[in-house]
């Protein structure tokens, strides 16, 4: 008998200490949903040809291609090319995000059969372009969760103005519709699902349901006979289930922090950071129980901040070329480079390199004395 | 009794006949909200910026004089001039194909980009 009490707890504590890996599911999904994650890492792990779709423009073959580093949802080593054209003396549409164009991502590879036709071997740049950026693959850890928070939680961290005087003064990109942009390096776009659907046409060239239309190559339609595939090239019910592994993805459970580390939490609140990397975000409402009224140790607040002009690339949306949004943290721990376009090689890089809004933090970082530095740097490598 | 006949004939198939006239300029064929990304009054053209996440792309309008332009800010279908539309205003417009290209039926100003229009609960 105390024997099985004894199993049982260890079964029970087991369960309770077991956190989320790289990869792993949110906890808590239904045996549907599980099935769902499961069905749609198949998909995003799935490599297309030319013959089911594949291009003719592309950056990869398939969502892992990128998304891999070291497990399925993660980092990459692909860097991509962003362009845009920047008027600031035109007010109300001071960006062109080249939509004309198909929008701001140029792929970097073509198939054989648009090579032969116009012997290219990437998208061209239209020489109207006023700057080009290189972008980095982000994981995708906790997207769900960062979907399912609130806009009115986002936008209370909104202080376009600054009138806290902290210096910080965040404010929310928009898409052409109006609503509040999160997703994206300068938070273009305003929900998980069209960050997924838009990003089969313009990663790999794969139509769908939501973008049934096949990109052009640098506003200029295909040659006949490059795109063999019928459209829609994935079908609802694969969106669907990439969209549901995304969504249902865990950011991985920070690890057990040392007496070091904890300081450097204290630390990083101190000198600034978290006035921009907010710690928590709560998600509101959802209809899956695992995504709803959840708290997220996100470290952003997913509003834009203005980074200095070092950093400055292309505009998007609202955001001007200085602006970003604030990288969420969780998983950093896993990455290799750092900042929008990885010039960081180390955390600590990636803070000397922060300016403009970032700049206070950053010089107080610097005036830590070196103990508190290296608490903070340890904090960091625990999320 | 021809007569009546006639007249019941003619009574039956009017409505058809009016509906089948009319459709094609009142029936839409799509829709898009989206910002405007540029106004030509003179041409009575306009282009609209949308798109599905970084899947962009624009959709160039004719606007004929007698299509009605509305502002949902100023009042249930306050009227507005084509000229009153600016780039990065957020637009409403219901649209169909034809052999020159889309033509706008209805267009509704919703608000400002910058602004923005609405937000998730």
């Amino acid at each position: 008998m105390t024997r099985r009490w004894i199993g049982l707890a260890v079964l029970c504590s087991a369960a309770a200490c077991h956190r989320p890996q790289p990869g792993d599911p949110l906890r808590g999904l239904s045996a549907a949903e599980r099935a769902q994650f499961d069905s749609g890492r198949a998909v995003f792990d799935s490599t297309f040809t030319p013959q089911v779709g594949l291009g003719p423009l592309f950056n990869a073959s398939g969502c892992g291609e990128c998304h891999e580093d070291p497990v399925t949802g993660a980092n990459g080593d692909e860097v991509e090319r962003h362009a845009a054209v920047f008027h600031p003396e035109r007010a109300g549409a001071m960006c062109d995000e080249l939509a004309d164009k198909g929008g701001p991502v140029f792929q970097d590879s073509v198939t054989p059969a648009l090579r032969a036709a116009l012997a290219i071997d990437h998208e061209p740049l239209p020489p109207t372009v006023t700057t080009v950026a290189a972008r980095t693959t982000p994981d995708v850890f906790g997207f769900g969760l960062l979907d399912a928070v609130p806009d009115s939680v986002i936008l209370s961290y909104a202080d376009p103005d600054d009138r806290n005087h902290d210096g910080i003064s965040g404010r929310p990109n928009r898409f052409f519709d109006g609503r509040l942009g999160r997703f994206g390096r300068k938070a273009l776009v305003p929900t998980l699902r069209e960050f997924n659907d838009g990003a089969f046409q313009v990663e790999i060239g794969i139509t769908n349901p939501s973008v049934p239309v096949e990109g052009t190559v640098t506003g200029n339609p295909l040659p006949d006979g490059t795109d063999p595939a019928p459209e829609p090239e994935i079908g609802a019910r694969g969106l669907e289930l990439a969209d549901a592994f995304v969504r249902l993805l865990a950011p991985p459970a920070p690890l057990k922090q040392s007496g070091e580390a904890r300081r450097g939490r204290d630390v990083f609140a101190r000198v600034g950071c978290a006035g921009c990397h907010v710690p928590t975000l709560r998600t509101g409402d959802n209809p899956i129980p695992a995504l709803r009224h959840k708290e997220v140790a996100a470290y952003t607040d997913l509003l834009l901040h203005d980074m200095g002009t070092d950093l400055a690339d292309i505009c998007l949306g609202l955001a001007t070329p200085s602006e970003f949004r604030t990288e969420p943290l969780m998983g950093m721990r896993l990455a290799t480079h750092f900042l929008h376009d990885g010039r960081a090689k180390t955390p600590e890089q990636a803070i000397e390199l922060h300016a403009g809004e970032g700049a206070r933090a950053r010089d107080l970082f610097k005036a830590l004395p070196a103990p508190d530095q290296a608490a903070l740097l340890a904090f960091l490598k625990t999320l | 009794m021809p007569r009546a006949i006639l007249t019941s004939v003619v009574l039956f198939f009017a409505p058809f006949a009016l509906v089948a006239q009319q459709s094609p300029l009142v029936v839409p064929h799509d829709s898009v909200r989206g910002a405007i990304r540029a106004v030509d009054v003179r041409a009575h053209t306009l282009e609209v910026t949308t798109g599905v996440g970084f899947a962009l792309r624009v959709v160039r309008l004719q606007v004929p004089a007698t299509v009605p332009i509305t502002d949902r800010k100023a009042g249930q279908g306050a009227p507005l001039k084509l000229a009153e539309l600016k780039p990065g205003d957020v637009i409403r417009v219901a649209f169909g194909g034809r052999p020159t290209g889309f033509v706008a039926y209805t267009i509704e100003r919703v608000g400002r980009m910058d602004v923005g229009v609405e937000s998730r609960p």
